[in-house]
This record gives C-alpha cells, structure tokens and sequence, in this order.
C-alpha cells in the first residue's frame, strides 16, 4: 500500500462509527431531498400544462379574460420554476434545461432580437422551429416578453398577432414537454440519486449557489449595492411583467420547502439544533418581508419608503445567505470550490 | 504606485504574513527551470482577484490587482516578464514585471475576439502564442503577438475547430501542443455549452511558424472534452478532458499520444469516480517517467506512471488544480483554498504552506 493511502485508511478507521451514523442520516437527507424536489417538478409540470393550455385558448378566442388568464397561468408556471430553479445537478443538466426553462443574464436583450426575428420572418413557427432557436426563445423569459413587454404589445406583432401567437403557443408547449420530461427523468433518477453519497454535497451546494445569486445578483447588483454601483431594475428577471421580487419570494420558499427539510435533518444529526433552528427562523423572517416587498423592482428602486422595504429584504436574504452557506456549510464541512465550480 | 494596487496590497499584506513553510526546509525549484518564483492568478475572500507570486521560501513577493479572473500564464523566456491571462471568455492578457509585479502592458483581445486563459511563449521569446476564440463564428483560433514590438498581433493561425484552451510547446521548439475543447461557446451566453450533442474535441499538433496542423487526433468520445495539455522531457504528450456526459459515466480523463493515436489511462473505478469526470491540470514531470493530474470537482490528485498507467499516488485536496514539476522529482500542487503540497510517488502528501487566498487554476 502506498504511504498516503495507508493514512488515509488509518484516518477512515478512526472515523469509522460517526461515518454509520453520518450516513444513515446522509441516505435519510437525500430521500427527503429526492421526494421534495420531485414535488416540485410536478407542480411545474402541471403550471406548464395549465400555461400551455392557456396559450392556446387565448389564441384561439382573445379576450381580455383569457388574456389574463395566459398572463396569470404565465406567473403561476414562472413562480413553480423559481421553486425548483435552486436544483442545478441531474436530469435538469441534460440539453441545457435550466437555460431553455429561463435564459438569464439577457444583457443584450437576445431574447427581444431573437422574437423580432422570427416574427418578422414569414415562416410559419413550429415545435421544431423552437427546438432549433437556442435557448434565448425556448422558455419563460420569451413568453413574458411576448405577453409583458410594452413595447411588443404597442407594435404591429402583439398579441394575438397570429403569428405571435404561434410563437407563444410553441413556446410553452415546449416549457410543458420539457416539464414533462424533467419530471419523468427525475423520479428515473432516484435510486442513483439515493445510492450516491456525493449527491449531499451536491445538493448542498446547490441551495448555497441559489442563495448567492439571489443575494447578489438578483438583488445586490440591481440595488446597486456591488457591480457599477449604479441601481438597474433591467438585470434581474423577470422585469418586464414586473414580478422580480415575487420571484424572489418563490425562490425563498422553494428553498424552504424542498432544501430545508434536508439541510435541518443534516445538522441535527450533527447536534446543531440550535444552527437549525435559527436558519427555520431566518427564513420566516425573510418570508415577513412579503407580501409587503411584492412590487416590481423599478418602483422599489425608484421611491425611498419602497427601496427601505428591499433593503430590509436584502438585509434578511444576506444573513440567510451567511448562515446556510458559512455556518451550516461548515458545520456539515462542505465547501464550495473557487476550481471546482469554474468549468474551465 | 496607482491607488488601486497600493489598495490591493494594504488589504493583502497581512494575509502574506500567513504564508509558512512547514518545517525548515526552502521549496525544490521548479523542474523546467527559471525562474526560480511561483507565481499563479488568485481570487480573495472579498471578491476581488489579482496575481500572487512567492519564493522557494513560501515568502509573498508580490500581489497585484486585476480587474477581473484570471486563469493561468507563461514565463517569457530569458525576460523577466510574466504573462497572466484572463478567464474565458477573456478579453485581456496582462505583462508584469516577475520581480516586482509591476504591469507593464494590459494587452486587449481583438473585436470578435476572446481568448481562454492560456498562452506560451517560443524558445526565443520573442513569439507569444495565445489561443483565442472568434465568437461570432465559433472559430478556435492562436494568435500570435510580437513581444519585440510591445506585444502587437502578428499573426493568427485557424485551429479549424472550436473550444481550443491550453496550449504548450513541444520541446522539438517548433511544435504547439494544443487542446481543443470542441465546446461552442458565446459570450452572450455565459458560459453555457452549445454544442454537446455535436462536440469534436482534438489534440492538435501546430507547426509554430506556419501555423499549419501536423496532427490531429481524437479521443475516444466525442464528449471528451480534451482541454489541458502537456509534454514530458522525452517529448511524450499528454491531454487531460473534462467529460460532458452524465456523472454516473466514469470514461478515462487522461491519454498520452503514441504511434498516432491517443493511448487512454483508465484507472480502479473508485478513483475514476474521485476524478469526477474533470482534470484541471496535467503535468508530465521533466525528470521522471511520473506524470500527474488534478480534480478540483472531485478534490483529488493522482500521480500515475506515464509509461504503464500505474497509479502510485492519490490523495484528496479540496479544491486542487495546479501543478508544477519540482527538481528532485515530485509535483507541487495549489488549492482553491490557498494549500500548497508537495506530492510524488512512495511518499505522503505534504502540506508546504497556506494563504487567505484562492489559487486559481494553474500554477506557472
């Protein structure tokens, strides 16, 4: 045996009866995670359906009411991706899935240049039109703009253009098909899932990775509060339909219904009830920043009483963020890598 | 001094404090020569990045700030100069002063251009070799730069492929080794992969002065991305992938070119599995037969023989991914959490020093 392997193995021997239990809550905190998340896929699954349907029927007979009904079942779909968006590992890598759900950052507004193409262009627009746009066409941020965006429901292509409406139409027929298919390949990918002890860390990371986002990107950088300074309500999504922050809040409960039952189950079994506990807390004080924080970001960026209501948020995200991904990390010993998370 | 670099180092100096070697003894220098300083791209706790470099002693000698990743670098021959090169999509490579860390040139990519994060010099010094992406068109290329002439573009040489990344010389002196990804990507994108379906990763072989391709050789999957490069003392080659399947997959991650082909090491399943299906790094030690590679996704370093693919050596370092030969035959290896260790074959892994600073991916 060679010398680093013989330590290793004296170190495994010596940690060999905290590892039994470690794992038996390990396999416990990943078949919780497993039938959470599958949860989630499903109501995403159905708000795609219902989305999908909704389209069609708007499109088929115009009226103001099935005209909010398509943008209402637009947010409902929207708000269940935002549940599960924190899931960054499994099925939903294959095909770039996650992209074709939500192509964000946009900032040279493809998903604008890419509809004004394909509107101006007389080809009828088929399911296999979209497979072949790439992911700036093929997910939520292309039906918003086609639904929300002030611009494209001034001009000549708006709704219920037939041929936008054929795009809307195939757009979230896609969305529900690839729903489909994430729910179906996640329920296939259980037992790899359950067997495989590196998915804890995984899926730790992952819930980590969300949380850093949401502190910085989607609130941080267009507060103005790091990047250039400057406040931009056009850099986080959802800014069109005006529900950037109530994706927030979909995030934040997503990440509470299906990550933090795993995480707490995690800790405890590490005698960190107390950290557990006080994470629970954190998330309930940064779910009372809603519905009050529930306004579009340009008003919240714009008017001081609305901007002190979103810095109370940040204020909560940020100490969650601290304490899942700087206490619970360590206390679990996870660690997410400067190398390891960079691709290159 | 600009205010922003006096910044960068009143922030830093204390961290440089926290550098120790562990025990007496100074670091071996590195196997292929001057100089005799480390140097690597770092990240810091507060989220800015910068250059580091120490001596065989684990001393800081000197940090600068820049203004966005980095990723790895080249020592300009028989020039004091030290070459860092952004992060893909990167729109700038930056010249410092090897002692002193003073920047001498910021050189920017070309419009439609961007490079990856790797470049070599040629023998002479003269001859920076880069590779580069044109986005629009999904073009690999290498670009060429002229440092006699404050580090003009001189030329550009087609790789007829896409993704190229890590390029070395052979030490033949007139032959680019380089890896050539085979993933589409667009800055307009992120970084998301555009093409796994269709990918056509290569080792390519380059003649340096007329840039045509002398070799072109494929792995055995298309989804192996074949992204880092290296030759040994005996002129043998060597590439690393990162493969694009799914994770239960376990292929080989390293190869070496011989009679014309690429002669894939697989190794036990449980080490496959610690690789996790990514190499950062691949060095071929210019002393030895001894040839190893780093996972910062799967947290391990192997040590393997080049000759018969026999592991001799593995061990878990979280977050490792750069390497360098040392004279006397073992390998030091950085950590995205500021470990420096020394590993070889026969021999446990040795913990040489640590800093409040993320080591990037390559050590140069």
């Amino acid at each position: 045996m060679q010398p680093i392997t013989r330590f290793l193995c004296i170190s495994t021997l010596a940690a060999t009866s905290s590892l039994t239990l470690a794992s038996t809550a390990d396999t416990e905190a990943r078949q919780q995670w497993h039938e959470a998340i599958a949860g989630g896929y499903q109501a995403l699954t159905v708000e795609t359906r219902e989305l999908s349907d909704a389209a069609r029927n708007y499109c088929q007979a115009p009226t103001e009411k099935s005209r909010t009904l398509v943008e209402s079942a637009w947010l409902d779909a929207f708000v269940a991706w935002q549940r599960v968006r924190f899931v960054d590992f499994g099925p939903i890598e294959t095909d770039n899935l996650a992209w074709q759900f939500q192509f964000w950052p946009d900032p040279k507004n493809l998903v604008a240049r890419k509809a004004g193409y394909l509107l101006d262009n007389d080809s009828t627009i088929t399911p296999s039109v979209i497979r072949e746009s790439g992911v700036a066409v093929q997910g939520f941020p292309m039906m918003e703009y086609l639904l929300f965006d002030q611009e494209m429901n001034t001009g000549n292509n708006s709704l219920p253009a037939p041929h936008t409406c054929e795009l809307l139409t195939n757009v979230a027929l896609h969305a529900a098909t690839n729903s489909q298919t994430l729910t179906d390949q996640w329920s296939a990918f259980k037992a790899h899932y359950i067997e495989n002890e590196l998915y804890r860390d995984t899926t730790i990371r992952a819930g980590m990775a969300a949380l850093e986002i949401l502190e910085e990107r989607r609130l941080a950088r267009p507060m103005g509060l790091s990047g250039n300074g400057k406040r931009n309500p056009y850099i986080t999504d959802a800014w069109r339909s005006g529900k950037s922050l109530a994706t927030v809040e979909a995030t934040v409960i997503g990440l509470q219904q299906l990550y933090l039952p795993g995480l707490t189950l995690l800790l405890e079994s590490k005698e960190e009830t107390g950290l557990a506990n006080r994470i629970r807390n954190q998330f309930a004080e940064v779910q009372d920043n809603f519905p009050g924080a529930r306004m579009p970001m340009t008003a919240a960026l714009e008017a001081d009483d609305q901007y002190r209501t979103l810095q109370g948020l940040y204020v909560d995200i940020s100490q969650l963020t601290s304490l899942v991904n700087d206490e619970a990390a360590v206390a679990i010993g996870v660690v997410r890598g400067f190398n390891s998370s960079d691709g290159d | 001094m600009p205010q922003n670099r006096r910044a960068f180092l009143k922030t830093t100096a204390a961290s440089s404090l926290a550098v120790c070697l562990t025990g007496c003894s100074l670091l071996p220098r590195k196997a292929t020569g001057q100089p005799e300083h480390y140097a690597g791209a770092i990240g810091l706790p507060d989220g800015r990045f910068g250059v580091s470099a120490f001596n065989r002693s684990g001393d800081i000698l000197w940090q600068a700030p820049v203004e966005s990743r980095c990723h790895s670098g080249c020592n300009r021959p028989d020039h004091s100069e030290l070459l860092i090169f952004e992060r893909r999509p990167g729109w700038s490579f930056y010249v410092f002063d090897a002692s002193t860390g003073d920047r001498k040139h910021h050189v920017k990519a070309e419009p439609g251009e961007h490079f990856v994060g790797h470049g070599v010099f040629s023998p002479d010094g003269r001859w920076l070799y880069v590779t580069a992406s044109r986005y629009e068109p999904g073009e690999g290329i290498v670009a060429v730069y002229d440092a006699h002439r404050n580090y003009q573009r001189a030329d550009t040489f087609d790789l007829a492929g896409v993704g190229p990344h890590e390029l070395t010389l052979h030490p033949d002196g007139e032959t680019l080794v380089i890896g050539l990804g085979g993933i589409l990507t667009h800055p307009d994108y992120d970084r998301l992969k555009l093409n796994l379906d269709t990918m056509q990763p290569a080792l390519l072989l380059m003649n340096r002065r007329s840039g045509d391709i002398v070799g072109r050789f494929q792995p055995d999957h298309h989804q192996q991305s074949a992204r880092h490069v290296n030759v040994g003392g005996n002129g043998r080659v060597y590439v690393a992938y990162q493969y694009q399947g799914p994770r239960y997959e376990t292929p080989p991650l390293l190869a070496r070119l011989e009679d014309g082909k690429l002669r894939e090491y697989r190794f036990d399943q449980d080490t496959q599995k610690a690789l996790a299906n990514y190499i950062a790094s691949v060095v071929a030690h210019p002393e030895n037969d001894l040839v190893a590679a780093a996972s910062p996704v799967g947290g391990t370093i192997v040590v393997f023989r080049g000759s018969t693919g026999e592991l001799v050596s593995r061990a878990s370092i979280p977050d490792c991914a750069g390497v360098q030969a040392l004279t006397g035959g073992d390998f030091l290896v950085s950590s995205g959490r500021g470990r420096l260790v020394q590993v070889g074959a026969g021999k446990p892994a040795r913990e040489i020093a640590t800093l409040p600073v993320y080591w990037d991916h390559h050590l140069v």
